[in-house]
């Protein structure tokens, strides 16, 4: 039994953690807060552009590859990729995720785009649109983030998935989450949509505004905990519906964190949260702990083998400092891209702003390499959105690096014991 | 083509032409004033936000000093809604020439600008996080003001008294009869319809482009400079009242708190064309370093924004054309009647923010003259709309308000505590209005995240409650994000880029924003 810490506890340090623990290692997580799971959608990107929309994800990575030798997957190919997404689909389990990763589903979000990811929430499915459907885009009166015209009118005048075009409205409910309040976030609503009472209020509100043979579009908000919750509103209102995800907080994103973290929780993981990772402590090549921040003092962690997946720019774990110097927080880890010339340009709608694919590169064990391409600690790996040469928003391809980078991270540690006796990542533990 | 007749067309919808619009019109004439694109799109609106006590131009410029005192006064009281009563500090650093202490206390007792020498100990009580090894600090009365919230003051006082205010017309043609100016041919921008305003008289007061403007009316070479400056914002108030360094003006000497923000200004630079304004990296690191010598942590500091302005500066032969900051600031009138024999045009340029009124004063005099009418200027007593009671402007305000509706109201903007009826009324009021022209009022967009949670928001009420289609709606979506961009790239570092990413998260990752339909052209009024 090695002892592991883990940096970070977003979609790749909560993966890498159980991962690790499956491997019957002992796992320490150390989080500076809450992962970066409840800021996005709430569905498994693989890989939606390149720059053309994707039908096939992991047919497509190949080319990919080929296009852009440097990037993520070009590393960890469709193998590994396939493989750390049917992991974080078993983690969450089916109440949560469904989906197929061979094929991209398309799926309306909150301004009325139709956009492609890999696996989805149950309750998205039904978002999935074909020729001459009748749809209805409902939106709640007190919640401000989600405008059914918007969403609507766009979905009507865009070209569906099969060529057709799909008939949308819009319309709305006036409803508070607590009486006399006017403005509640989609966390408030998934709140009170956990309880019965309340669901059956939202469905005789929803029934009064929606025509016979309509789809119904709702604001992610069906509910936190219950994972039923959305069926019945289904139920309730006797056709399908599917949730819209919204800009943060993310009530899908919250569901597969809540789940990870407490999986963890219970996986009897050493959870240190809200504590920061300052730097790592290193001998003959290797580093031998890492030094949290705590109140009052640091503390150091021994490590056998760290896996670092603090996220990038978003997190602060990338910092670009005021005389325009690219670094690496917790390590000062050599950064692929930094030194461009010109890291941002002017143009919104133009090309990836080259700052955001800066990253750490890495060998196929997922560590971070100089420029000679050595690792720069033996046993030092790296996962998720610190991994240079992705454009990850873009390209929609963050979930897919992230939890096959953890996964390949934790399946290829290097520990004193697999560095001593290759094959022990044989003997995984059940999760 | 629409046809209008009035008195007096004023060119400009900065400072100084809704400060000749409401002269003129409180004087009894018709008004109607014109400019290309929004009030207070201009320099008006890209400046640091500084109601000058007087003080920077003590040693420098002393016709200037006392003007700005004056004015000062004026505008504290007729645009109380506006002015921010910050008071300001002159503080002197250790690595400054120490002699201009003396030579600043001196001017301001010749300037009669207000002023008084404090302690070092007393100007860190009042500002803790100024330099602590400053040799000398005085106190002025400097203050804020809000530049759009000023000239729509006026532009709505001028509108009480008859005036017509036309935004996004853009002036094609200035129609003169022999010696005398007949009409102005506009177009409407949002439209495309021909707009031909009849009238005896027309004051240019377009600023950085009044040159332009004076060629159209067939006067050739009114050259004025523009003088681009940058300033950048900072995501929150450093200081609680203005900081200017004690030295001959210079670049990145003022650092002034304006609404939730802390601005620091600026450089001066000439510019070829003000419509092409750049904010070049070595002025940001020249800003921040500035930045540095005023509030030591300046750079750890979150810079939220940048802009650059262009000083409309009247050409002089006696510097050279490449120093900008050193030619009159002072106001200049030019009557085209004496320079090329057309009669009924003026042309004001130059100046500065806290005189916008007294330069109306004047040229509105020098009409009058020559129209030989005997109307005096009220300018200076009555207060604008919604500045009656004279209660200045306070950076808690909207907190007050929120608290009061926080139940029955939604907030859009959280980072500039914005209400949705507050917006909503002024979409109601400006249903053609872009996203930027709705920010310039209610600052949607302008705190530290920068559109990330609003832009949505925002686009989603203007397509319901304004006969507008999904693709303009989309279209302002765009235009926003677009425009906040261009304020942004040029100063981003630290927690900035981490509010970037998450942006891009939001807009790409979650929205999928650049997969909506797009236009086959991209909106741009």
């Amino acid at each position: 039994m090695s002892k592991i810490v883990v940096i970070g506890a977003g979609i790749a340090g909560l993966t890498a953690t159980l991962r690790c623990v499956a491997a019957g290692h002992q796992v320490t997580t150390i989080t500076k807060g809450i992962g970066g799971l409840q800021l996005g959608q709430g569905t498994m990107d693989i890989l939606g552009y390149m720059p053309n929309r994707v039908e096939r994800p992991l047919d497509d990575l190949a080319a990919l590859a080929d296009e852009h030798p440097d990037h993520p997957y070009a590393i960890l190919n469709a193998d590994a990729v396939r493989t750390g997404v049917n992991y974080f689909a078993e983690l969450v389990g089916e109440d949560l995720l469904v989906g197929d990763p061979e094929r991209n589903v398309f799926l309306p979000t909150a301004v009325g785009a139709l956009r492609p990811t890999a696996l989805a929430q149950p309750s998205m499915m039904a978002g999935q649109l074909s020729d001459g459907d009748s749809v209805v885009m409902v939106g709640i009166r007190q919640l401000k983030d989600f405008y059914p015209g918007l969403a609507a009118q766009n979905l009507a005048r865009s070209t569906l998935p099969d060529g057709g075009r799909a008939a949308v409205r819009a319309t709305y409910i006036d409803l508070p989450a607590r009486k006399g309040e006017a403005d509640a976030t989609a966390l408030t609503y998934a709140r009170v949509m956990d309880d019965p009472t309340f669901r059956q209020l939202f469905v005789t509100a929803v029934k009064k505004v929606i025509e016979p043979g309509e789809k119904v579009g709702l604001p992610a908000m069906l509910g936190l905990k219950d994972p039923n919750s959305w069926r019945e509103v289904a139920e309730g209102l006797g056709t399908e519906v599917f949730e819209v995800p919204l800009q943060p907080p993310s009530v899908p994103g919250m569901r597969l964190n809540q789940t990870l973290v407490d999986k963890v929780k219970n996986a009897r993981v050493r959870w240190v949260y809200g504590s920061q990772v300052l730097g790592g402590v290193a001998e003959n090549g290797r580093l031998t702990g890492v030094v949290a921040g705590t109140t009052g003092h640091n503390v150091t962690f021994p490590a056998d083998a760290v896996i670092h997946a603090p996220g990038g720019f978003e997190s602060g774990a990338l910092e670009l400092d005021s005389y325009n110097h690219v670094f690496e927080r917790t390590f000062d880890l050599p950064l692929a891209g930094a030194d461009n010339e010109e890291l941002l340009h002017g143009n919104y709608w133009g090309e990836e702003q080259p700052l955001f694919r800066v990253g750490v590169r890495v060998d196929e064990q997922m560590r971070p390499v100089d420029a000679d391409g050595s690792a720069v600690y033996e046993n030092l790996h790296a996962a998720g959105g610190i991994i240079a040469n992705a454009n990850r928003w873009r390209e929609k391809s963050g979930d897919g690096i992230a939890v096959a980078s953890a996964v390949r991270a934790a399946d290829s540690l290097s520990t004193p014991t697999t560095a001593a006796a290759s094959g022990a990542m044989d003997s995984k533990g059940d999760n | 083509m629409r046809r209008i007749e009035t008195d007096v067309v004023v060119i400009g919808g900065g400072a100084t032409g809704a400060g000749v619009v409401r002269d003129v019109a409180m004087r009894g004439y018709r008004a109607v004033l014109v400019d290309r694109a929004d009030l207070g799109q201009g320099t008006t609106g890209r400046y640091h936000g500084l109601l000058h006590s007087g003080g920077r131009y003590v040693v420098s410029d002393a016709r200037s000093a006392t003007e700005c005192a004056e004015e000062n006064v004026i505008v504290t009281n007729i645009h109380a809604d506006a002015v921010e009563r910050t008071g300001g500090l002159f503080i002197l650093p250790p690595e400054d020439p120490q002699d201009f202490g003396d030579k600043w206390w001196q001017g301001a007792k010749d300037t009669k600008v207000p002023a008084e020498e404090i302690s070092i100990a007393e100007a860190l009580k009042r500002e803790p996080r100024i330099n602590p090894h400053i040799t000398r600090a005085f106190a002025v009365e400097d203050g804020a003001v809000d530049g759009w919230q000023m000239v729509w003051g006026a532009a709505n006082s001028a509108k009480l008294y008859g005036a017509e205010i036309l935004t996004y017309h853009r002036v094609a043609k200035i129609i003169r009869e022999e010696d005398q100016v007949r009409a102005v041919m506009c177009t409407d921008e949002k439209t495309g319809e021909d707009v031909q305003i009849d009238c005896t008289f027309v004051i240019n007061a377009a600023g950085a482009w009044a040159g332009e403007i004076a060629a159209m009316a067939d006067c050739h070479d009114v050259t004025v400079v523009p003088g681009r400056g940058i300033m950048i914002a900072m995501n929150h108030r450093l200081v609680n009242s203005v900081v200017n360094r004690c030295i001959y003006p210079a670049d990145g000497d003022i650092l002034v708190p304006v609404h939730t923000v802390s601005i620091i200004g600026t450089t001066d630079v000439k510019a070829d064309d003000p419509d092409k304004l750049t904010i070049p990296r070595d002025e940001v690191q020249q800003m921040m370093d500035a930045g540095e010598v005023l509030v030591p942590g300046f750079r750890k500091a979150r810079a939220v924004h940048a802009w650059a302005g262009a000083r409309p500066l009247v050409k002089d032969g006696r510097v050279s054309a490449e120093d900008t900051r050193h030619m009159s600031r002072g106001m200049s009138v030019l009557d085209h009647a004496d320079r090329d024999g057309l009669k009924g045009l003026l042309t004001i340029s130059g100046g500065k923010l806290t005189t916008y009124r007294l330069m109306a004063e004047h040229v509105v005099d020098q009409m009058c003259e020559q129209l030989g009418d005997e109307r005096p200027c009220r300018t200076a007593e009555e207060a604008v709309p919604k500045s009656e009671e004279g209660k200045n402007y306070v950076v808690t305000h909207r907190l007050e308000e929120r608290e009061e509706d926080r139940l029955a109201d939604q907030i859009i903007c959280e980072c500039e505590l914005m209400s949705r009826q507050s917006y909503v009324d002024l979409l109601e009021a400006q249903p053609q209005a872009t996203l930027d022209d709705l920010r310039r009022q209610l600052r949607l967009g302008m705190g530290p995240c920068q559109g990330g949670f609003c832009t949505t928001r925002a686009a989603g009420l203007a397509l319901e409650h304004e006969n507008i289609d999904i693709e303009r709606a989309t279209g302002l979506l765009r235009l926003f994000l677009k425009n906040r961009w261009i304020g942004l790239w040029p100063i981003l570092y630290g927690d900035q880029v981490r509010q970037t990413a998450l942006d891009n998260w939001i807009f790409q990752g979650t929205l999928d924003v650049e997969h909506l339909p797009t236009p086959d052209e991209e909106l741009t009024v």
